[in-house]
Parts: C-alpha cells; structure tokens; sequence
C-alpha cells in the first residue's frame, strides 16, 4: 500500500488568501482542489509537497453565472458539469467531455480547474518512486532522461485533460488571479507545448473561473478513447465545433485534439480546409487526413502510438460527421 | 446451450461487426496429488456436538468469498438431521483445525465435502443406534429430519435432535467424529502422470456474442451463455455466483489483462492502471447449471470455481472471427490485434494476429505408455482409420 507523506494542510477562505499562502511558502507548496490528481501523486512522490493549501473552503470558486455567456467556478465538480441542465442544454459537449473523465466516484471529487489544470502523464513517470528509481529517474521528476525518447532534450508525457480540448474548441477563456492582480487568458495560452512545463500558470497564480462565450448555433462534440468504458485517461480525444450557414457552408470550425502531445493540439489545417465549404464526406475524410498527420503519439499511455495515431482519423471523422449531420 | 444461444441459427448470418462464438472446455475438480507428494489426506473435517445439540465442523479449509464455509454446514446439516442454525463452522485456522490444502484447484468442495459426509456418517451411526435401542426398533428404520428422529413406520415414535445427543453422550461418552478425503490413485507411474488425474472433470460450453467496430478494431462483448456440468449443485446460487464470476475474469484474461515490460519494468505494476473489466465491460450473463450426478462428488458435485472460466477466451476469439472473418491467436484480444488484422485483411495478407510459430526448444523423445487399452494412437495408425 502507498501511503500519504506527511504534509500541512491550509484551508484559505478566499482567492486572496490562497494566494498569499502559495506565495508565502514558495516552492514547497501546491494547490489541491478535488484531489483526485494531486494525492494519487503525492503517494508515489512525483509531488512533494511540504503543505498543500486547499481550495474546497473557497466560495468565489464555486460560481455558476448565466448571463448569455456562462461562467463556471473552478471549484464545481465535474459531476455538476456534467449533469447541470444549463450545460446539457447549450454546451452539450462539454457535460459529455466531464462525464467522460474518469468514474462517477472521481467526478464527485474532481473539479473543472482541476481537469484544466491536470498534471501531463507519462507511463515512465505516473509510477511509484522505487518503480522510478530502478529504472533511474525521468526528466519530469528528479532525472535527466526522458525514457519515452532518450536522445530528447525535452518531457513529452501527455496532456490527459478531457476538458481542455473542448474548452478551447468553445473558445473559452480562464481568469487567473496572483499576488500581481488577475488576467484572463485563452485556455489554449494555458498550455505549453512541453511536458514539464505544460502549464502558464504560476505556481501561485489561482485559477478562479472559466468563461465559456455563447455558443448558439455552434454544432459540437467531444469523442474520447480509451480501453474501458469507465476510469480510463483519453489516450485519444477529439473535441470540435462548427457553425453552418443555412445551405450548408461552413461558417466556423474549431478542431482540437486532445492526448496526443503535451498540450491540446489545434488542428488548424483540418480547421482551415473546412471553412468556406460545403461539408461532404469527402471534405470530411480529407480534414481528417490533413489532422491526424501532426498527431505524435508516443509510446507513454495505454495502448500502442502507431494505433492511437490511426485512430485520431477515424475519431475526428466520426466528430465531424456527428456534428455536421452526415454519416 | 445451442437452443438457449441460437447459436446455430445465428453463426455466419450476423451482419458484418457482430459475431457469435462457441467454445468448450474441461478442468478438474482438484488434482489428484497433492503439491508436496505424501500419502496423508488432502482434507480433514473434525466434527463436535454440545450437549444443546449444536455442532462445531472444523475444516482447514478457506473460504475465499466462493462459499466453501458454508458447504460444510449444508452437509453436516443434511446428514444429521438438523437445521443450518444448529451448525458452527470454525476453518483456516491450523491451530485448531484438520488440515484441508487450501482453495485452490477448484477442490474445495468436492474434498472438504466428502471429508464432511465422512466424518457424519459415523456420528449418525452412532446416534442412530442409540436412537434404535431407546425407541425399542431397528436402526434401519428410522430416519433424520427436522431435528427429530423418528421411526419411519410410527412416526410417533420419535427422540428430539438434543435430547438424543444427551442419552448418546450419556451412553457413549463425549461425541466427535473424524473424516477424511484421499483422491483415488490414478494415471500411469511415469514422469509426468501426477500432473492431470482428478477425481472428477467438470465440462463447461461457453457462447459469446459480440460487436466488432470495423473502422476501429474495438470489440464489446454483448452477451456470453455459460453452461456448466457441475456433477450436483448442492446451492444453485452460489454455482451461479462462481459461474459469473468466472466469466468476469474470463473476460479480463481474454480483453485487456496483460503483464507488458519495457526496459525490464512492469509498465502497468499497480491495480490503477492495470486494466481489468468494470461494470461496463460485464456483459448479460447467462448461466445454465447442469447436473449429472457425478459417483466421486459429495452428493455427485463437481467444481464449479475455475472450469466455466475457460471456454471464455476462446469464445471471444471465435466470435471476434464470426464478426470481422479475422483471427486473435494470443490474449488478450484487444482492438490494436483486431485493427492490425483487419488492414492485413484488406491488404490481401494473412487475416489474422498472433505468435507466428511456436518457441525455438528441443522437445525430448515423447514416453511411450501403456495403458490399459493399449497404444490407442498406433493401433489407429496401423489400421490406417
């Protein structure tokens, strides 16, 4: 059995207070929400945490404001995206993304921040530390190797969040606030491209809530592979949304694909062949090709890369032709 | 299982993605020689009765969740007349029980059980001759039940169960009775013959129904029908709860459990990754128990624990052929196997995915062995049939 380290647990009442507390104790402190991330991290040591300040107190984290766009606290549970019948109704794509993440138990726990937020994954690095130790340490944590790609000079584990590529395909923004005030950013600037680096967030930064524009007459869906119906990471997910004119154009087109690089990838090609056409099978194979081509998975998930790689075609074929109408 | 699946109707008929397998399989009902070779028993059971009529069944056996505890009970119980409440189980503790080998080999009920019926029946002999001496009748006519015995021609004539165990003590002496459970020898005595014999083979016959994504190789299996020859099921619901159990774990073995090593390392060494069915992946199940009275089961039951297991994997595998028309010769069958098969299909090459020959390795000279028929396999070949 793995056990918990000992730790602090802090419990701030507001956003300030949290992050004075992060800044306080600089490095040796991160932030929990659900925990659903953290903890199972803290018991094989690939987070260290001397004291863990906790969200869950916090009531400003728990917003739920509609107001034609929909701001949602980073706080609520992935149960109550997924289920609340504002979202079912005009975001359905996205209660299908949060359902979709892990199992219902976790959902109860696991917050939409916290998706956003969730720590790449690797399978040479989301292992115990002796597991870690006998093959020596990756670069993400404590090591300079990066066992995926050992001649790599960067991390490549994987951005595993179910939300993420759909937030962005909505065009959703996040308000972050730290010791030096708030800003709101794009959740594609959330990411970057890396690894160990993957988040834009300082450590003592809050993520408070997430702003979703109003997306009337945006047709759009969330696909997700994984090896079981239930538990499993995306090692495949494909988040789109289109807008058609009325004979059937395409207005807008917003691809992103999640769990095949260290950030949500947009397929800006895939998007971009879409755009000014009518939509037929043919257009749709084609942006299909044209996406799955950037795609590189690597051989740190579930399941081989050759075959994921495949199946980003045949998942965002099978998302375009859900929201366009045609199969 | 053909009937209940409509299996012959709807093999090679189903549209393309969805296909039905058959498979069947044998496992025996515990081995016949112990692992560590010695002439002592493979179970004991150890029986007491109090002065109230209650009684203690000690067996070294565990109960692992299949049920065997309670076995015990249900034959002390049906053996000696009384009711379930009036049984006490104390097992796997070596301090204070025979010894039983332990849930293994699918041999629990079939040993403990006949061990139980042994160790009864010498305690109802005496019983029943006391009862036949203080009723003024013959043994042979009385009869067990209810917590009474009674005279089955005069049922008036009649000792209740407690009051019985009081003139037998008196008359006796404190009560207990031992038994024990030795498989018969079986084989031949040469290398390898210990290896196989069992006192009883259980058969199962396993259906799978299943659907195929033909863009992606992933596989759901929508239904599996299990019969069962378990000799006797001496509770049906616990045979039932043993059969689904094992089809779960069938399952498991046969789409997604798998031990894979990278670099010399588990990639998947903890239960949070290492994948297993959830209840998504569990399909209906439907289980047929089938009875056939086995002579060497207790009350001819065979085992029920490993057996229904086996013809699952193949099941699959023969359904995921009905569906797409390719082979998976390895588990687990998992949508990669399916999907690199099918483009091996399409492309004209051999449709199917698996170990392409078998390990490099000397086999030695096979032993030739009598048995009592004779060379079953070179008469064959000299009679060219």
């Amino acid at each position: 059995m793995l056990r918990l380290p000992p730790f602090e647990y802090l419990a701030p009442r507001t956003v300030d207070e949290a992050v004075d507390m992060m800044t306080d104790n600089g490095w040796g402190a991160m932030l929990v929400a659900g925990g659903t991330d953290v903890y199972p991290g803290m018991k094989r040591r690939i987070f260290e945490p001397k004291k863990l300040v906790g969200l869950r107190q916090i009531e400003e984290l728990k917003k739920f404001e509609v107001n034609g766009k929909l701001t949602l606290g980073a706080g609520l549970t992935l149960t109550r995206i997924s289920t609340h019948p504002e979202i079912i109704n005009r975001y359905p794509a996205l209660a299908t993304a949060a359902g979709l993440v892990s199992t219902p138990q976790l959902r109860n726990m696991g917050t939409i921040g916290g998706n956003l937020c969730v720590d790449t994954r690797c399978t040479y690095y989301n292992q115990t530390e002796p597991w870690r130790q006998a093959l020596t340490y990756c670069m993400k944590k404590d090591g300079d190797t990066c066992w995926v790609a050992p001649g790599s000079l960067r991390c490549w584990a994987v951005n595993s969040s179910d939300t993420a590529p759909i937030m962005i395909a909505l065009g959703a923004s996040v308000r972050l606030v730290g010791p030096m005030g708030e800003r709101s950013i794009p959740v594609q600037a959330l990411y970057n491209n890396d690894g160990i680096e993957y988040i834009t967030k300082a450590p003592n930064e809050i993520l408070v809530d997430i702003t979703i524009p109003d997306a009337t007459g945006l047709r759009m869906t969330y696909k997700k592979l994984r090896r079981r119906g239930s538990f499993d990471f995306p090692i495949v997910g494909v988040a789109a949304a289109v807008r058609l004119a009325e004979d059937g154009t395409c207005t807008e087109a917003n691809i992103v694909l999640g769990a095949v690089a260290s950030y949500p990838l947009k397929a800006t090609d895939a998007e971009n062949i879409l755009i000014g056409q009518k939509i037929t099978d043919e257009l749709i194979e084609e942006a299909a090709k044209i996406a799955f081509k950037p795609a590189k998975p690597l051989d740190n998930t579930d399941m081989g890369h050759p075959y994921r790689k495949q199946m980003v075609r045949v998942y965002l074929k099978r998302a375009l032709q859900e929201v366009t109408g045609l199969s | 299982m053909s009937e209940r699946s409509g299996f012959r109707e709807k093999y090679g008929n189903l549209p393309l993605g969805k296909g039905l397998g058959l498979a069947g399989a044998s496992y025996i009902s515990g081995a016949g020689l112990p692992i560590y070779w010695n002439k002592m028993p493979h179970s004991g059971v150890q029986l007491k009765i109090d002065r109230g009529g209650g009684i203690t069944v000690f067996c070294g056996s565990t109960d692992i969740g299949q049920g065997s505890d309670s076995i015990l009970a249900y034959i002390v119980a049906e053996e000696l007349g009384v009711t379930l409440n009036d049984i006490d189980i104390v097992t796997a503790d070596t301090s204070l029980t025979p010894v039983d080998l332990g849930s293994y080999s699918s041999r629990v009920t079939l040993m403990t059980g006949n061990a139980a019926i042994e160790a009864s029946r010498k305690l109802r002999k005496i019983l029943l001759e006391t009862a036949a001496a203080e009723l003024m009748v013959p043994p042979e006519s009385l009869e067990m039940r209810d917590n009474l015995v009674y005279c089955l021609d005069d049922e008036m004539r009649r000792i209740e169960f407690p009051d019985l165990v009081k003139i037998a003590e008196a008359k006796h002496g404190t009560l207990g009775a031992v038994g024990s459970y030795t498989p018969p020898r079986r084989g031949g005595r040469y290398k390898g013959a210990g290896v196989g014999p069992t006192p009883a083979y259980a058969y199962s016959a396993c259906v799978a129904a299943v659907d195929v994504d033909v863009e992606t190789g992933e596989l759901r299996v929508e239904k599996i029908w299990l019969a069962h020859d378990v000799g006797r099921a001496l509770n049906p619901l616990l045979v039932q709860g043993q059969i689904e159990g094992s089809v779960y774990m069938g399952l498991g073995e046969a789409l997604m459990e798998e031990q894979v090593f990278r670099r010399g390392l588990h990639k998947i060494p903890s239960m949070l990754d290492y994948k297993s069915p959830t209840f998504l992946e569990t399909p209906d199940i439907e289980s047929i128990i089938i009875e056939t009275n086995d002579p060497n089961g207790p009350y001819g039951a065979k085992e029920a624990g490993q057996g229904p297991l086996l013809p699952v994997m193949p099941a699959v595998a023969n359904a995921v052929y009905d569906a797409v028309g390719v082979r998976i010769d390895e588990i687990p069958i998992h949508p990669e196997k399916i999907f690199k098969a099918m483009q091996q299909k399409s492309k004209g090459q051999a449709p199917r995915v698996g170990p392409n020959s078998i390990p490099n390795l000397e086999f030695p000279e096979p032993t030739r062995v009598e048995s009592q028929w004779g060379h079953p396999a070179e008469d064959e070949a000299r009679n060219g049939t």
